[in-house]
C-alpha cells in the first residue's frame, strides 16, 4: 500500500496524469472554437474589404505588387514598427543571455561544408533576387530576409571560426541598418515633402527599393541572430562611467 | 514650415523621436543617458505643444504617407489621448532621472557593479522602444496600427522585467510575455472578425460602422479579453505581482505606472466610442463587477504581504479596479463625466504609483532587502523617500486635495445619484483598505529602531530621491489643476459628446 502511493506519486512528479482542470479546459477551448467557427460561417460577408481602394491607388504606390504597396506605402508606418519590433527581439535576447560558447574541437564533415560552400552564395543571390522581384510579384524585404536568415543559420551551425571574430559593432551596426534607413527616409519624406513617409513624385519605386533593401539585410541578421541565442562572447558591457 | 508651432507634424514627433533615440541608444555604449534625457524633455515639451494645439485648433488629424482612411493610417489628438501622453511625458522623465541615479549608484557597487552595468546597457534601448510604444498607442487612430503598438509595448515590457536576471523574475517575465502574447493573439483575432464584418480599420470611419451582429459582438468580446489580460483586471492578474515585484526598480516603475494604463486607455475607448451603441448595461455591470472585486481583492492581498515591492504590486491591483467601477456608473442619465473620473484616476495613480515604486526601490537600494517587518528608522536615514510615499499613500487612499479625491467624489455622487449605493460601498471598503496597506509599512518607518544599528550606507543621490518627491506632489496637488484638465478634456472628444449630450463639464 506503502508502496503503490509512493509509486504514484513518482509517476506524477514525472508526468502529470490527465486531470479534470485540463479535461475542463479542452473542453472550453473546444467550446469557444466552435462558437467563432459558428458566428464565422454564419456572418455574411458585407463588405469586401479594402481590395478594391488598393487597386484603384496602385499606379500612385509607385510598384506593382499591391501586397508591397500596402506594406511600404500604403501603411508603411505599420512596418515602420514592425521593424522595430524585430529589433527589439534581438536587444530582449541579447540582454538576458550569452550565445553559447562554440565548442572548438568539433569536426565538421566536408560534405556539410561543401554544401554550405555551394548553398550560401546561392541564397544570398536568391535573397537579393527576392527582395528586387517584390516591387512587382510576390516577394520583399521580409521574404528575402529569411532567405537569408536561412543561410546566416546553416553557417552558424557549421561553426565557421571567421563567424566568431566579427566584432559586435559590425553586428550591432547591421541590425540597426534597416530601421534607421526606414526612419531616415521617412523622416526626409518629412521635410521634402511635408508629410511623414509620403514619398515625393516619382522617386517612390527607388524609395521603397532602398528600404526593402537595408531591411532585409537587418531581417536577415535579426533571425541568424536570434537563433545565435544571446549576445555576442565579445560584447562587453559599457554606458557612461558612474 | 514643419517647425512652425501650429504644424500638425509635431504630432509624430512622441512616436518617431523615441524610435531612434532607441536605436541610437542601441547603437552606441555611452552617452546612453544623456539621448534618452534629451529625448525625454523634447517628449514633455512636444506633449505640450500639442495640447496648446488641442486648444487653440481642436482635433486634429495627421495622415501618414497622405494617405487618407481607409487606406492609409492616421493620426489624431483630443483631449484624452493627449492627457496620456503627458502622463507618459511627465512620469517618463521623472523615470529616465530616477534610473539614471540608480543605475550609477549600482555600478558604484565594487562586488557586482559589471553586472549593473550591463543591465543599463540594455535598459536605455528597451525603455524608448516602450515609450515610441506607448506614445503611439495614444495617437493612433487605427485598429490595427493599435496591434502592432501593442506588440511593440509587450515585447519592450517583458524584456525590461526580465533585466534584473534573478530566476524569480526571469520565471515572472517569462509567464508575462505568454500572457502578453495570448493578449495580443487574442486582440488580432478580434481585429480579424472586425475587418471581415466592416472591411476598414480606421477607428474615425468604423465610428458609424459598428451595429448589433454576432460578428462585432465577437469582436469586442475577443478585444476586450486581449486587452483585459494585459490590463491584469481580476481574475486576470495573477501574474502582475510577480512580475512588478520582482523587476529592477525603474522597471517596476515604468511597468505598474504606465504599461498597464495603455491597454486600459484602449480598452475604455472601445467601449465608450466604437463600440458604444452595442454595449449592454449587464455587460458593463460585469465589468464593474470585477472591477469592485479587484478593488477588495487586491487591497486585502495588499494587506497580506511581507514584501514592500510586493504590497506595492497588489495596491496596483486594487487601484485599477476603480477604473472599472466607472464602468456601469457611465449609464446614469445625468450626464456624468465618466470620462474625467477615468482620467484623474488614471492620471493620479500614474504619478503615486510611480512614487511609490521609486521609495521602495530606494527602501531597498538603503536597506538591501524590503521586507516591511524589518522597516524600522527609515525615516531617520531617508526622510525624502518617506515624505514621498507618505504623500503617494494619501493620493492613493484619495484624500482630499489628491487627483484620486475628485475622481472618487465624481463616481460616489454619480453612484448614489443613480441609486447604484452597492458601488459607492465598494469605493470607500477601497479606500479603508488602501489606508491600511499605507500606513501598515508606514508605522514601521517611524519606528526608532531599539539597538543603534547605522550601518554605514553611501547616501542616495538626489537623481533618486526628488523624482519620486515631486511624483507624489503632483498626483498631491492635481486637483488644483482640476479645470484646466476638465477644459482639455472637454476638447474634441467627439464620440463622447455625442455620449453626454449635456456635455462634459
Amino acid at each position: 500500500m506503502k508502496k503503490g502511493k509512493k509509486i504514484k506519486k513518482q509517476t506524477r512528479n514525472r508526468r502529470r496524469p490527465f486531470d479534470g482542470l485540463q479535461a475542463l479546459f479542452l473542453f472550453l477551448v473546444f467550446c469557444l472554437i466552435t462558437l467563432l467557427g459558428a458566428i464565422l460561417s454564419n456572418s455574411p460577408r458585407t463588405v469586401s474589404g479594402l481590395a478594391g481602394a488598393v487597386a484603384s491607388l496602385q499606379d500612385q504606390s509607385g510598384v506593382e505588387s499591391p501586397v508591397t504597396a500596402v506594406l511600404l506605402n500604403f501603411r508603411g508606418y505599420d512596418t515602420l514598427l514592425e521593424v522595430m519590433v524585430l529589433l527589439l527581439a534581438v536587444i530582449g535576447v541579447w540582454s538576458l543571455a550569452k550565445a553559447p560558447f562554440p565548442t572548438p574541437e568539433t569536426d565538421i564533415s566536408p560534405v556539410q561544408m561543401g554544401v554550405v560552400r555551394l548553398l550560401a552564395p546561392v541564397m544570398c543571390l536568391v535573397a537579393a533576387y527576392l527582395v528586387w522581384q517584390g516591387s512587382h510579384l510576390a516577394g520583399g524585404a521580409f521574404q528575402g530576409g529569411a532567405i537569408l536568415g536561412a543561410a546566416g543559420v546553416l553557417l552558424l551551425v557549421s561553426e565557421l571560426p571567421w563567424l566568431h571574430a566579427i566584432p559586435v559593432y559590425v553586428l550591432r551596426i547591421g541590425l540597426v541598418l534597416g530601421p534607421l534607413v526606414f526612419v531616415g527616409t521617412a523622416l526626409s519624406c518629412l521635410f521634402l515633402t511635408g508629410t511623414l513617409l509620403a514619398y515625393p513624385k516619382g522617386t517612390a519605386g527607388w524609395l521603397i527599393l532602398l528600404i526593402e533593401t537595408a531591411c532585409a539585410l537587418s531581417i536577415g541578421l535579426t533571425l541568424a541572430l536570434l537563433f545565435g541565442g544571446g549576445r555576442p562572447e565579445s560584447d562587453v558591457p559599457g554606458g557612461d562611467s558612474p | 514650415m514643419i517647425f512652425l508651432a501650429d504644424s500638425p507634424s509635431w504630432m509624430i514627433t512622441p512616436v518617431i523621436l523615441p524610435l531612434i533615440a532607441g536605436l541610437l541608444c542601441f547603437l552606441f555604449s555611452r552617452r546612453t543617458f544623456v539621448i534618452a534625457l534629451i529625448t525625454a524633455l523634447i517628449n514633455l515639451f512636444v506633449a505640450c505643444l500639442l495640447i496648446y494645439q488641442l486648444l487653440v485648433f481642436g482635433t486634429i488629424r495627421y495622415y501618414i504617407g497622405g494617405w487618407r482612411p481607409p487606406i492609409g493610417i492616421s493620426l489624431r489628438t483630443d483631449g484624452p489621448a493627449l492627457l496620456m501622453l503627458l502622463m507618459t511625458a511627465v512620469t517618463g522623465l521623472a523615470i529616465t532621472l530616477y534610473a539614471r541615479g540608480y543605475f550609477s549608484y549600482r555600478i558604484a557597487d565594487p562586488v557586482r557593479g559589471s553586472r549593473h552595468q550591463h543591465q543599463q546597457r540594455y535598459f536605455w534601448p528597451l525603455w524608448m522602444l516602450l515609450l515610441a510604444g506607448l506614445n503611439g498607442l495614444f495617437l493612433s487612430g487605427d485598429i490595427f496600427n493599435l496591434y502592432v503598438t501593442l506588440e511593440l509595448i509587450g515585447i519592450s515590457a517583458a524584456s525590461l522585467a526580465a533585466l534584473s536576471g534573478k530566476p524569480a523574475s526571469q520565471r515572472a517575465s517569462f509567464r508575462y510575455l505568454l500572457i502578453s502574447l495570448l493578449g495580443s493573439l487574442t486582440y488580432l483575432l478580434g481585429i480579424v472578425f472586425f475587418y471581415r464584418t466592416c472591411g476598414v480599420l480606421d477607428l474615425g470611419v468604423l465610428q458609424n460602422t459598428a451595429i448589433n451582429e454576432p460578428g462585432i459582438r465577437a469582436a469586442l468580446a475577443l478585444l476586450t479579453v486581449g486587452l483585459l489580460l494585459k490590463t491584469a483586471l481580476v481574475p486576470l492578474h495573477f501574474w502582475l505581482p510577480p512580475a512588478h515585484a520582482n523587476a529592477l526598480a525603474p522597471v517596476s516603475v515604468i511597468l505598474s505606472a504606465l504599461v498597464v494604463k495603455g491597454s486600459f486607455y484602449l480598452l475604455f475607448r472601445f467601449w465608450f466610442e466604437l463600440f458604444a451603441p452595442i454595449v449592454t448595461t449587464s455587460a458593463l455591470n460585469f465589468m464593474g463587477t470585477l472591477g469592485a472585486i479587484a478593488i477588495l481583492w487586491g487591497g486585502i492581498q495588499a494587506i497580506r504581504q511581507q514584501r514592500l515591492k510586493l504590497m506595492v504590486a497588489y495596491s496596483t491591483v486594487s487601484q485599477l479596479g476603480y477604473l472599472f467601477i466607472a464602468f456601469p456608473l457611465s449609464r446614469t442619465l445625468t450626464g456624468v463625466p465618466v470620462w474625467s473620473a477615468v482620467i484623474f484616476i488614471a492620471l493620479t495613480h500614474a504619478c503615486a504609483k510611480s512614487a511609490m515604486f521609486m521609495a521602495a526601490g530606494n527602501v531597498y537600494l538603503h536597506l538591501g532587502h524590503d521586507r516591511i517587518r524589518n522597516l524600522d528608522g527609515v525615516r531617520a536615514s531617508l526622510p525624502i523617500t518617506v515624505f514621498a510615499y507618505g504623500i503617494a499613500g494619501v493620493s492613493l487612499m484619495g484624500l482630499p486635495p489628491s487627483g484620486a479625491f475628485i475622481a472618487k467624489w465624481m463616481l460616489l455622487t454619480s453612484s448614489i445619484d443613480s441609486s447604484q449605493w452597492w458601488w459607492a460601498l465598494v469605493i470607500m471598503a477601497g479606500s479603508l483598505l488602501a489606508m491600511v496597506y499605507v500606513f501598515r509599512v508606514m508605522s514601521h518607518f517611524f519606528v526608532i529602531p531599539k539597538r543603534e544599528s547605522l550601518k554605514e550606507t553611501t547616501p542616495l543621490s538626489p537623481l533618486l530621491e526628488w523624482p519620486a518627491l515631486i511624483l507624489a506632489l503632483i498626483a498631491l496637488f492635481l486637483s488644483l489643476l482640476a479645470p484646466w484638465l476638465l477644459h482639455i478634456l472637454s476638447q474634441g472628444s467627439t464620440g463622447l459628446a455625442q455620449l453626454f449630450p449635456g456635455g462634459l463639464p
